[in-house]
């Protein structure tokens, strides 16, 4: 999987299920386009979906953080290493 | 304190129409909103009534995601009749954010819909591995869910009260609203309630045997309220709301007034919870009669819970007699028309009360073609008149015991 892979699956995520079209990949996502903390639990269950692995409880709350749509990519990006290890 | 509380908007959702045009034209031409039941490939099939009050028009509900994505379906009824009260009242944001305005909003369940896709979940096993809840889905559910999209879209910080009393849901929401203005703890309360359509409401109802199932062939024909071939209730959907203001208020900022409310009663039988109870209905109507400080004669119509059940439209008969004499005022069922909405029923029917009394007619009850003998002592508007409303009594019934009777009077 990569990265150009993971920012184009967040795009249509965002798209299909926030109405949010192409945002910025810097954009404050609360201050620009009102993704709030609702959203971000919304968005959880889409990562978990894209990767095929149910997150644990310190993984989610490690989301809280994020507020860019390439701090989400970062995020994937490390679960997937993380997951692929433990499944191995 | 003991303020004067006006009404100074109205918005419903009805099974006989949505705009004020609509829904006197429904009441003028003795128009049913009561189609046939829905099928959901749920338990329709099992269900022995056919039959709905239903609100088959289409309504651009146009808000933006942000508010949206919390709404179920009872909650966009609820907005939008919100929206719409708001916006004919004339009220301006910083009164709306002020915390001077604040919310009575309630519906039966929630959101059923989003409740039977929650469980839907759990009992089919298809989701077992990844959380199935979504962060939505109880904010779309909840018992408060109406009142509360209510406050985030318009960003009210007042008093929220969330009736869910099933069938006096909006009725004690605009009677607590009325109280909390009339006692100095808010100027203003945008009062209601809603309810969507829901299969599982109807098979409760059908499981009790109080619903009609005479006439699923013809749906407009039912319910039939104080008649002799009345075989039950009809449930159906819908919302109301009403902008409740503090009199002196209102007068300064030149608001319409649409009618004032005079009197509110809520009592509870204290007993059985299905069986409607004449002495507790009787009581709620005097307690009514005494808040407003009036004199029975004084009331020009009433708007009866009447949901065609055998007995119900029985008992309320009995209380009325009791309250008003032979000489009572004219009584119509407005359930004849739209079926019971349940959670809106006490909200959308002082609206039609009101439109009716703005235009000085009195709608009969719809499908009342041969007086219940039991029910003939009080005076049934059977045919469409011109009759000036002054004042006018909406009661309301609910399981659980509860009762209620609002009176609102002309404003002239």
């Amino acid at each position: 999987m990569t990265r150009e892979e993971v920012v184009n699956k967040i795009l249509a995520v965002f798209e299909e299920e926030f109405e949010i079209i192409n945002p910025g990949l810097d954009d404050d996502l609360r201050e620009v386009h009102e993704f709030d903390s609702i959203d971000a639990i919304e968005l959880l269950i889409e990562i978990e979906n894209f990767l095929d692995a149910e997150l644990t409880q310190d993984e989610k709350k490690a989301a809280m953080g994020i507020r860019t749509i390439n701090d989400i990519c970062d995020y994937i990006m490390t679960l997937a290493v993380t997951h692929t290890e433990s499944e191995s | 304190m003991n303020r004067r509380v006006v009404i100074t908007a109205a918005s419903a959702i009805t099974p006989i129409g949505h705009s004020k045009k609509e829904i006197i034209h429904s009441l003028l031409n003795g128009v049913s909103g009561v189609k046939p039941l829905r099928t959901d490939n749920l338990l329709t099939r099992y269900i022995h009534s056919g039959v709905f009050g239903t609100v088959d028009y289409e309504i651009a509900f146009d808000f933006k995601r942000l508010y949206r994505k919390t709404m179920g379906p009872v909650a966009l009824y609820a907005c939008q009749v919100a929206k719409e009260a708001l916006e004919q009242s004339g009220l301006q944001p910083e009164f709306i954010t002020s915390g001077r305005l604040g919310v009575a909003f309630g519906s039966t369940h929630g959101s059923p819909t989003v409740q039977r896709e929650i469980y839907g979940k759990f009992f089919s096993g298809s989701n077992e591995r990844f959380a199935s809840i979504g962060a939505v889905d109880y904010l779309k559910s909840m018992v408060h869910t109406t009142a509360v999209n209510i406050t985030k879209m318009f960003g009210i910080t007042g008093r929220v009260i969330s009736s869910s009393t099933a069938c006096t849901t909006s009725s004690q929401s605009i009677g607590f609203g009325y109280e909390t203005i009339k006692f100095g703890i808010q100027d203003a309360m945008l009062c209601g309630g809603a309810d969507e359509y829901d299969t599982t409401t109807v098979a409760v109802f059908d499981n009790l045997l109080a619903c009609s199932t005479g006439f699923n062939g013809t749906p407009h024909r039912t319910p039939r309220p104080f008649d002799a071939d009345r075989d039950g209730l009809v449930v159906g959907e819908g919302a109301g709301a009403v902008l409740l203001e503090e009199y002196e208020s209102a007068k300064k900022r030149g608001a319409v007034i649409l009618a004032e409310v005079i009197g509110f009663a809520c009592n509870n039988n204290g007993g059985d919870l299905i069986l409607p109870n004449v002495n507790g209905i009787t009581q709620t109507l005097q307690i009514a009669l005494r808040d407003a400080g009036i004199r029975p004669d004084e009331v020009d119509f009433i708007s009866a819970h009447a949901t065609a059940t055998k007995m119900g439209d029985v008992i309320e008969a009995k209380a009325i007699h009791a309250v008003y004499g032979e000489n009572s005022p004219y009584i119509s069922g407005l359930k004849g028309y739209m079926g019971h909405t349940m959670g809106s029923c006490g909200a959308i029917e002082t609206i039609l009360t009101m439109y009716m009394m703005e235009q000085g007619i009195i709608a009969p009850t719809l499908n009342l073609e041969n007086i219940d003998d039991r029910c003939a002592m009080i005076r049934h508007a059977t045919t469409l008149m011109e009759h000036p409303i002054r004042i006018a009594a909406i009661q309301n019934f609910a399981f659980g015991g509860v009762n209620t009777c609002l009176l609102i009077k002309k404003f002239e």
